[in-house]
């Protein structure tokens, strides 16, 4: 008796999470896709137009917003990769300078406990044209100094950039100097001991062991890039016109603001194309890694 | 070879100067560089530290970076318990006390379901939990916007839209993958001797989750515990599209105070509102420093 209860009740267990699973996530995606067809506007409406079944789509692709929402995306990954790098520089120094490593390591990581609503209202205050770094600076006589990106369209998405880099750099140092610690420390002597160059020892050596560790990095940078979402609200609200809009703030541009659930839908299913394409190279390398570890351990 | 052991002995029978002078050049390199970056990094809190303790005609001279002449802690009251987001004037007070009722059912649901979710795909023999748990996986990874328009028909279904539930359930709901694996991983490293005693002594599921299981959690329930704090603190969308009228998180009062203010704007209320927000998950990464970095990159990686 008692092995039967046994075995069920592991199984009983795993109700509530195989219904979130299924619902929440599943049934949820499912039902994007399928609205993502129909004309459904406010409310939501399950009949597809089979003669038009991609109007939405069709529509989306011709909209001068989305075309810039899907540019501004790739901007912001190509310019938030920039976060790595300097990750992995100040992980290197801190890691080869140990004088000071805590008191470094937690002052570049605090950003990453402020949310993006705190870290979007403090860089707008930062680039308030008038009150914030471009006052100062004209104010100490340099009268060109420009720093008012925000008001731009051309560079308000560097302004972004900028922000999410401050919010990023510490947790991509932090990854890194976790990759950095866990080289064998004999390396280090050994290179040492060879005369190898400090220029040489990181890039043929360092860079190419951590290579899984930057490919982490890489992933999980381009998944948050997607997201990109309460930061360009909170410093340009999407502005100047609709220069900084991202795919996410398109989806809740759509879905809230002009109450379209057809049209969110469709864009919504576009970032999820967009995050599968950047998911599935982890899903394989973990598993290839994985495999490559147990074939070790044989 | 010759060379190597040469330059070896040269450095053994002199470490002491050989280190200490090459460390010199380079370290103080390195070290301004490090001051530089860290300058970059502290820089925005400096100034919004210093900003909030200003009075407006202090800020309407534009020296972002120079110390209160005069220090005034009237912005953060007024940013407390005063300033408007919308039609209510009730600072962000309403806010913070909002996110702390979200806060408190989002991690009992939330860690709940994953540490039993966990302990039974980990521990007990299910055939398909290898695929659940890939499953799962890619669950961890999906943005919100994708299954936000099905999970607000859901919940208004379930007929508590707008209210503190209705954001608490929604945080669970998006935890539950990544926080699965999280205690997955961390159950997987119990000894299958120490459970097969266990289910000898007569011991149910239930019974050996919460006598044995439990108690030795401590450690990944406190980085689960960061790193579901952080999130739901830090959350604005969830919030905004769950939250009712008078249920919205601070992060969302936040957001309406500063940014859709009309008539003149209180830029030091505004950055004592902005520090107010986030002080609660700094205090948490200052209090547990080390097990904040383990719950992010945890919360990062394995998902």
């Amino acid at each position: 008796m008692a092995v039967r209860w046994n075995w069920a009740s592991p199984r009983i267990a795993l109700i509530p999470a195989m219904t979130i699973t299924a619902v929440a996530f599943f049934g949820a995606i499912c039902w994007t896709i399928w609205i993502s067809f129909t004309r459904s506007r406010r409310f939501p409406d399950y009949a597809i137009d089979f003669a038009d079944w991609a109007r939405q789509y069709e529509r989306l692709f011709r909209d001068h917003a989305w075309e810039t929402a899907l540019k501004n995306v790739l901007i912001l990954a190509i310019g938030s990769a920039l976060a790595i790098v300097f990750g992995f520089i100040l992980a290197a120094m801190i890691e080869r300078e140990k004088r000071g490593e805590g008191f470094f390591r937690t002052l570049f990581l605090y950003p990453l406990a402020v949310s993006f609503i705190v870290t979007g209202i403090v860089w707008r205050w930062m680039f308030n044209p008038d009150l914030g770094i471009q006052g100062f600076l004209r104010g100490l006589g340099w009268e060109s100094a420009n720093f008012n990106w925000l008001a731009d369209p051309q560079t308000a998405m560097y302004g972004i950039i900028l922000a999410s880099i401050w919010h990023g750099l510490g947790f991509y140092m932090a990854l890194m100097l976790a990759g950095l610690k866990s080289i064998n420390t004999e390396i280090w002597s050994a290179a040492r001991l060879d005369g190898v160059s400090f220029w040489r020892l990181y890039i043929e050596i360092i860079i190419p062991m951590l290579k899984f560790t930057f490919l982490t990095c890489a992933i999980l940078l381009s998944l948050g890039v997607v997201k990109t979402y309460d930061i360009v609200l909170a410093m340009t609200g999407g502005g100047p016109g609709t220069s900084t809009w991202t795919p996410a703030y398109f989806v809740i541009n759509s879905y809230a603001a002009r109450g379209n659930i057809g049209y969110a839908s469709s864009a919504a299913v576009i970032m999820l194309l967009i995050t599968a394409a950047l998911f599935l190279p982890l899903v394989l390398l973990t598993a290839w890694q994985a495999r490559r570890r147990e074939a070790m351990a044989r | 070879m010759t060379m190597t052991a040469q330059t070896a002995s040269l450095a053994a029978a002199t470490p002491r100067t050989r280190r200490r002078k090459r460390i010199r050049g380079s370290s103080i390199a390195i070290m301004v560089f490090l001051t530089m970056c860290a300058a970059f990094v502290s820089v925005p809190l400096y100034v919004v530290i210093v900003t909030s303790f200003k009075t407006m005609d202090q800020i309407a001279l534009g020296e972002v970076f120079a110390l209160p002449t005069e220090w005034t802690f009237e912005p953060w009251r007024e940013a407390w318990s005063e300033v408007c987001a919308g039609m209510t004037c009730e600072g962000v007070s309403r806010g913070f006390w909002v996110s702390m009722k979200i806060l408190f059912p989002s991690l009992l649901i939330s860690i709940g379901i994953s540490s039993v979710t966990g302990y039974a795909l980990a521990l007990w023999k299910i055939r398909w939990a290898g695929p659940f748990l890939f499953i799962l996986f890619l669950c961890a990874f999906v943005p919100l916007q994708i299954i936000m328009i099905p999970l607000v028909v859901l919940i208004s279904s379930l007929g508590i839209f707008g209210t503190i539930w209705a954001v608490a359930i929604v945080h669970s709901i998006l935890a539950m993958p990544l926080l699965t694996l999280i205690f997955r991983n961390f159950y997987k490293d119990v000894p299958e001797e120490l459970i097969n005693a266990a289910i000898m002594d007569c011991g149910s599921f239930w019974r050996i989750f919460f006598e044995i299981i439990l108690p030795m959690s401590a450690n990944i329930m406190i980085v689960v515990l960061i790193l579901m704090i952080t999130t739901v603190w830090n959350d604005y969308l969830i919030g905004l599209i769950f939250g009712g009228v008078g249920t919205q998180p601070m992060t969302v009062i936040l957001a309406n105070t500063v940014i859709t203010s009309f008539g003149e704007v209180q830029y030091n209320v505004d950055m004592a509102a902005a520090l107010l927000t986030a002080i609660p998950p700094l205090v948490v990464y200052f209090a547990l420093g080390k097990f904040f970095v383990q719950g992010i990159t945890a919360g990062a990686i394995k998902g």
